[in-house]
């Protein structure tokens, strides 16, 4: 248990002016009772959980979905997310994890296992049969969307077989592609490197593992850990060299960023060198652009395009930067979501007790993406389990911005999420 | 005129005198307890709450020591569900290092016997991370945190089983002395209800003096001479508990060397100022700054964290003027019988001491109780738990615990401290209320960060609805036995307060003879002027943007500045209306002696 | 790079970012987080009791003005004129309609509302929420207040008991809170949202008729629908039979996130994005010296990893006061304004910070202090600029106790909209 970061949460609950705008805006405490909103379970429950409790004595901060939308409305300033996370991991160091949880949290684990046999996998893991195992024996909602493992292997393998075709140049970025685009969207970092070589960038693609937030966002705060400190390893020696590493999952950036620093009390050098080394894909493209070193050679695409960016990319708290890019493109219809939360946060809506809140949530951005009328026919979303999320509540294919901007510059397919080369 | 007759009659609602009136009861003396306000609005409302282990005097008073530790044990039994089993440390700090106080602490400890032992200096850190780092040395002794309400509330509770008879808001306003073959006796007293005005005379085999610090006062209208030096004592409470354990410097005791968990909030104490009255009582700025000072050797950065409130409580220091070889049971505390001192017949005065050693107080006085009235009787109070002692120890977490067991989310009115609208309704009807002061003691009503910024407008809301059900209780005589059987350890617990259908009315708190003060707006702006008062002290940063909070509520939305009935008072209204603002900050004055 | 940076999402902010916008400068507001607008009453107090005379409410606010800046030409209105504040007022008024949450003021021109408050005290009010201002005080109908069984934060009695006192006619009912939602936990933006659904506004219309007498009007709660609210009022005044007033609740105000939620959007469609959760945390600037202004260059906010650097030609702080998080306060006395350092009036000595009580009606000499401006809202210090690209507006601005004096809203706005102006005729 890290002792101190439970104790480090005091200056930032003795904030809280129990104004309760977080419970106003929290999308979970919206829709249910199971939650009794940030503000009691962050700031006023953490005054009643202290060191040497015979027990926890509460439970219900395992209902926050960790989609931090009650830091940013906040006007004080607490960091209620963090304080739930704690929370909730002292609880799960005091209670154990359920193996679903345990299961969920290891997502990276998962995709390696899946990606030995794909077909075999997919089979395992979609058939009506084992859904319903897995509901009622693991508590994996037999309704969520789970990833499929392609067919044409990982990303790290399409890294390996296009090494050649790869381009040389002086500039050069770190990639991080995180467990979603490795195993299951490789599609996602093949058209991530075609903006960036387009650019006149050549793509780092160095070893890295899961950045550990699932584990997190269990409560495994000792795995997550060293999820962590492997992560730091492989990479903060291109952060030294002055390479930005850039992401295009904001949430598995935010967690090298920010909520593995914060939460796991990782204020060493080498954290904080990569920390200050990493960047959301349009975080960064926006810099470039502003620069004036990001081409604008676009093709125009005529359609209408409900954006939303995820909770987790807002809590970067860098604006809506894909917004900003996605506006350039000409004709480009896009319309922006101020939805609070896709409702999946993650594992969140994976969980079968929280599905149905998950997609209660998600309601509101369902709705959003409904009255752009029926000429609508993809949304867009950084975070690939916003994605699978939207396009279960709304039935559409949902894009990473990233697509689209690739499928701009005419090297991409936003049908069949292929490179046209 | 109303007359009642007893055998004994306590005066004070402190711990003493909740002490010896439950001592009392239990050895089977009709007795009378009358107290001027509410329970424990005294000192034993203002202290920090230690259970001492007796550490703190192993040194300096043995005797006070061995007192403690023994009553430590015997109230971690009686009263164990007024008790959290915080334990305490007693740290060598950079700042008390150089000296053998470390040694002779120990061998205190040992020579008196309260359990002492040296544990590591990680060890420490690993329990309380916040702990200073540079400690050099730790101790560990049995100390505790008490809640001093909830102790007076069930020890009286206890008392009333017995068959004892709690007269709150009834205040003395003379003693009654007769002259009997050239004795004086003190034979009764005449005491008025501050609420309704009421007279009564109240005739009593003997009455004890359990003023505290108004006990000086209470004796010269007997003819006899108390001195009490009152000394002030400034507590400061932090926004949430930066400490689990109770932290005690290891030195010579003195000012702002003991750090307390108590319930949500951890309090620093205290200051020593002698005052020349009782109250009302100024916090000076150099009280404050000091208590934070010390607060930064304990837990560096401490003075940068939020502050919640402060306050002062006076300390009865008992000061002896009479020479003709008294009995005073300890140095500490001190049981006057004043037919040996004065020849005055029927008189105690019971004071000094402190809250841990309460019953043993008690059965000192109720002994010399026993001589006085020639009969022997054998106090059982030491091995007879109060209602709820069953409960076990609460613990910090309990009420998060119980309101969300029983779902009771919806049903929270001060969200802070997690006060249920049902238990504020419990102890309205269940227990004498004339504000929501005397609520904020009963349930913490109002304690919390916000200081009664959103509870105090909804109590009065829910108080005022009641009062028109007819079921707000003003009876401040009612004895029925729904009252005996109301357990006061329910007065704190969310899970003992499930809802209740109070709006049906069983109309037999407010009859038509009993004048009432009722006015919900009187309420609003004597709780809100309470608050302030306690606030004002610390109020910066955090706490200052909270008041601009509270105040946007009261003033720009309520608009209770501009409510009807600004003319009317309550009894207490004026104790809750002097400047408490900081003045000037002055350097803390050389003490004298 | 932008024309306008706005820091705070205030009235104040968000009515310069409205009025730059509109006169065609890019403008983007940053904001640590929600503020002002969710915890009062939503209504719009211009002045409300003259500092001179606190404990008697004002009448007609425009009169009093006049008086206030003679008396007191320091004072934020003194740096406008009443045609000024009478049209940055209408202003708003239109830019409400245009919104579809109508502002309202009283039937007689230039006169406060009087508006039922949740004690049941008069809340001298100069525009209100439609919804809102059928509770005025001088309409001669009884008023049947309606709470709901359990509900927390509304009591009927106690509003009904002090009008009565104030010579109002008024009554009180209750409903079961279950009529409006099957939750046992549910603040009042989550009972406002119930009722945006279709079938429990209807059941409660129905109640509602059953309740009230011919002639009455119904006050309740402000939770009557959040984003459908004109058709919640409108139906239920139709199933009632009679009018249907709000009455403002404690916060998270319910008529307060509708019109920030409201001015959001209205902000959007002019391209003007409201970037919460964004602290600004420093400023790249230079200082005044040798008689010339200094400059901000950037405000620097604080991300998930490095600084973000907002830059544009000017930059307007409207932070607000103490509450809002514009100055800030140590236990040394020391205060301070939380981004540029700015000098402000208020006594750095705690014991000159506070009058005697609570309800004190001099209000406390903290809550009065703030930042100097000149008379186009850009701080100064003894007169001279201090930024040449730096505006104030809000409640940061010194000189007076908006809370006290009931003018929290209406000086937020006209002096947010006089910034605005003066920005964009730059």
């Amino acid at each position: 248990m890290h002792t101190e970061s439970w104790q480090s949460v005091g200056p930032s609950l003795d904030e809280c002016i129990k104004c309760n705008i977080c419970t106003s805006y929290c999308p979970v405490a919206s829709v249910t009772d199971l939650f009794p909103g940030p503000k009691y379970a962050g700031p006023q429950s953490q005054r009643f959980r202290e060191n040497g409790q015979p027990h926890s004595p509460d439970h219900s901060v395992d209902y926050c979905s960790g989609c931090r939308v009650c830091n940013e409305v906040c006007p004080t300033g607490v960091k209620i997310a963090e304080i739930n996370a704690r929370a909730r991991a002292h609880m799960a160091a005091e209670e154990g994890i359920p193996l679903r949880n345990r299961l969920l949290g290891r997502n990276e684990l998962l995709g390696k296992v899946g990606s030995i046999a794909p077909p075999l996998a997919n089979f395992g893991l979609h058939n009506q049969l084992s859904r319903v195992l897995a509901d009622k024996v693991f508590g994996i909602a037999q309704d969520s969307k789970l990833p499929r493992w392609p067919k044409g292997g990982t990303f790290g393998k399409w890294v390996k077989k296009t090494q050649d075709q790869r381009l040389k140049s002086d500039k050069k970025v770190v990639y991080y592609h995180g467990c979603g685009t490795m195993y299951y969207e490789p599609f996602i970092g093949q058209a991530t490197v075609a903006v960036l070589e387009h650019n006149g960038y050549e793509v780092i693609v160095p070893p890295q593992n899961c950045c550990g937030l699932p584990l997190l966002s269990n409560g495994e705060f000792d795995e997550a850990e060293k999820y962590h400190d492997n992560n730091v390893n492989k990479l903060v020696g291109y952060a030294r060299d002055g390479f930005d590493i850039i992401g295009t999952t904001p949430s598995c950036t935010l967690t090298l960023k920010e909520e593995a620093p914060e939460l796991l009390d990782k204020h060493d050098a080498d954290s904080t060198d990569l920390k200050m080394a990493v960047w959301d894909i349009f975080e960064w493209i926006r810099e470039r652009w502003e620069e004036g070193d990001f081409r604008t050679d676009f093709r125009p695409i005529n359609m209408i395009l409900p954006y939303h960016a995820p909770c987790q990319y807002r809590a970067h708290r860098v604006g809506k930067p894909a917004l900003e890019i996605l506006q350039l493109i000409p004709e480009l219809d896009v319309r922006e979501s101020c939805a609070r939360c896709c409702g999946s946060a993650g594992t969140y809506g994976y969980k079968k007790e929280k599905h149905l809140i998950a997609m209660a949530v998600g309601k509101e951005l369902f709705d959003f993406v409904a009255v752009q009328g029926p000429g609508v026919t993809m949304t867009a979303s950084d975070t690939e389990t916003c994605r699978w999320q939207i396009e279960l509540g709304t039935g559409l294919p949902s894009r990473h911005p990233i697509e689209i901007v690739a499928a701009a510059y005419g090297l991409y397919n936003l049908e069949s999420r292929q490179l046209t080369n | 005129m109303h007359k009642l007759q007893t055998e004994v009659l306590v005066i004070g609602g402190g711990a003493t005198g909740t002490g010896v009136v439950w001592d009392a009861a239990l050895r089977g003396f009709k007795t009378i307890l009358v107290e001027r306000r509410d329970l424990t609005h005294g000192t034993t409302g203002r202290f920090h709450g230690l259970l001492h282990s007796g550490g703190r005097y192993a040194v300096k008073d043995p005797h006070g020591a061995e007192e403690c530790i023994r009553e430590n044990q015997i109230l971690r039994k009686t009263h164990a569900h007024c008790i959290e089993d915080t334990s305490g440390f007693f740290v060598v700090t950079p700042e008390d290092e150089g000296d053998d106080y470390p040694e002779k602490f120990v061998a205190g400890c040992n020579a008196v016997g309260i359990p002492c032992s040296e544990i590591p200096v990680a060890e420490a850190l690993r329990r309380e991370p916040l702990l200073n780092p540079r400690i050099s040395r730790v101790f560990e002794v049995p100390d505790g945190s008490a809640d001093g309400f909830l102790a007076a509330h069930a020890t009286v509770n206890a008392a009333r089983v017995a068959g004892a008879q709690i007269m709150t808001y009834h205040e003395v306003d003379e003693l009654i002395v007769e002259e009997r073959s050239g004795e004086r006796h003190v034979v009764g007293a005449r005491v008025h209800n501050v609420v309704t005005g009421e007279h009564i005379v109240i005739y009593a085999d003997i009455i004890v003096n359990a003023a505290g610090a108004w006990s000086g006062k209470l004796a010269a209208m007997a003819g006899a001479e108390v001195v009490i030096l009152p000394s002030k004592g400034t507590m400061v409470a932090m926004n949430h508990r930066l400490v689990n354990t109770v932290i005690n410097r290891c030195k010579m005791p003195s000012d702002g060397d003991i750090l307390v968990p108590s319930h949500t909030v951890c309090i620093i104490g205290t200051t020593s100022v002698t005052v020349p009255n009782p109250e009302p009582l100024r916090i000076e700025p150099w009280e404050v700054q000091k208590m934070l000072d010390e607060g930064e050797k304990i837990v560096p950065g401490f003075s940068k964290a939020r502050v919640l409130r402060a306050w002062a409580g006076v300390r009865p220091l008992f000061q002896e003027t009479y020479t003709g070889g008294g009995r005073d049971v300890t140095r500490k505390l001190a049981l006057l019988d004043h037919s040996q001192r004065e020849g005055i017949k029927g008189f105690l005065t019971i004071t000094g001491g402190k809250w841990t050693t309460f019953r043993l107080m008690a059965e000192a006085t109720v002994d010399t109780i026993c001589e006085h009235l020639g009969t022997q009787r054998p106090c059982t109070t030491a091995t007879t738990p109060v209602p709820g002692a069953e409960q076990g120890n609460y613990w910090v977490g309990h009420r998060l615990h119980d309101v969300e067991e029983q779902r009771l989310q919806g049903d929270l009115i001060c969200e802070c401290e997690l006060v249920t609208r049902t238990m504020l309704e419990n102890a309205v009807q269940r227990n004498p209320a004339l504000t929501l002061d005397d609520l904020r003691r009963d349930v913490r009503l109002g304690k919390g960060p916000c200081q009664g910024g959103f509870c105090t407008y909804r109590a009065v809301g829910i108080l005022n609805e009641m009062e028109s059900a007819g079921n707000w209780n003003h009876d401040m005589l009612d004895e029925s036995a729904d009252t005996m059987q109301w357990n006061a350890a329910h007065l704190q617990s969310p899970a003992h307060n499930l809802t209740r259908d109070v709006t049906a009315g069983n109309g037999k708190g407010h009859s038509a003879e009993s004048p009432t003060v009722f006015n919900p707006n009187l309420l609003l702006r004597d709780f809100l002027q309470e608050r302030w008062k306690g606030v004002t002290p610390v109020l910066w940063g955090r706490q200052l943007k909270q008041e601009r909070l509270d105040e946007l509520i009261y003033l720009s939305l309520m608009n209770i500045d501009h409510l009807p009935d600004d003319e009317l008072a309550s009894p207490v209204t004026d104790f809750y209306n002097f400047d408490t603002t900081p003045g000037p900050f002055e350097p803390e004055p050389k003490k004298v002696g | 790079m932008l024309d306008l940076v706005v820091i705070g999402a205030g009235l104040s902010g968000l009515m310069a970012a409205y009025t730059a916008a509109q006169s065609g400068l890019t403008v983007r507001v940053i904001n640590k987080g929600l503020g002002s607008m969710h915890w009062g009453a939503g209504t719009v107090d211009v002045l409300g009791y003259a500092p001179d005379a606190p404990e008697k409410p004002v009448q007609h606010p425009f009169t009093a003005l006049a008086n206030l800046v003679v008396q007191y030409p320091d004072h934020p209105y003194g740096l406008l004129s009443s045609d000024e504040i009478r049209a940055g007022l209408a202003s708003f008024v239109a830019l409400t309609e245009e919104i579809g949450l109508p502002y309202r003021g009283s039937a007689e021109s230039d006169q406060n509302l009087f508006l039922p408050s949740p004690a049941g005290a008069a809340r001298p009010v100069y525009l209100a929420p439609e919804a809102q201002s059928a509770g005025d005080l001088s309409r001669s109908e009884p008023m049947l207040i309606v709470g709901f069984k359990g509900m927390r934060d509304f009591f009927p009695d106690l509003i009904v008991q002090n009008l009565a006192k104030q010579g109002h006619q008024a009554r009180s009912a209750f409903l079961p809170l279950s009529l409006v939602t099957d939750r046992i936990d549910a603040n009042t933006v989550h009972l406002a949202e119930a009722l945006d659904d279709l079938e429990r506004r209807t059941r409660l219309g129905h109640e509602l008729k059953k309740l009230v007498k011919i002639g009455e009007r119904i006050g309740l709660p402000a939770i009557l629908g959040m984003n459908d609210h004109s058709v919640v009022i409108a139906d239920l005044e139709r199933l009632s039979g009679v009018p249907v007033f709000e009455i403002p609740t404690l916060p998270p105000s319910v008529p307060g996130i509708r019109l920030y939620k409201a001015l959001r959007s209205r902000l959007l469609e002019l391209g003007v994005r409201i970037e919460a959760g964004m602290e600004v945390v420093s400023a790249e600037m230079t200082a005044r010296h040798n008689g010339t202004p200094g400059s901000i260059q950037s405000v620097i906010s604080a991300t998930s990893a490095r600084p973000y650097k907002h830059r544009a030609h000017n930059y307007l702080l409207a932070t607000g006061g103490i509450l809002g998080g514009g100055f800030n306060s140590d236990h040394t006395g020391h205060v301070w304004e939380t981004i540029f350092d700015l000098p402000l009036t208020v006594p750095q000595d705690r014991s000159m910070w506070f009058a005697s009580g609570f309800l004190s009606p001099t209000g406390h000499p903290i809550f009065h202090g703030g930042v100097v401006v000149n008379d186009v809202f850009q701080p100064v210090d003894g007169g001279k600029l201090i930024f040449s690209n730096l505006w104030v507006a809000g409640n940061i601005l010194a000189n007076a106790d908006p809370i006290l004096e009931r003018s929290l809203e209406g000086s937020a706005i006209v002096t947010g909209i006089a910034a605005g102006k003066a920005i964009a005729n730059l």
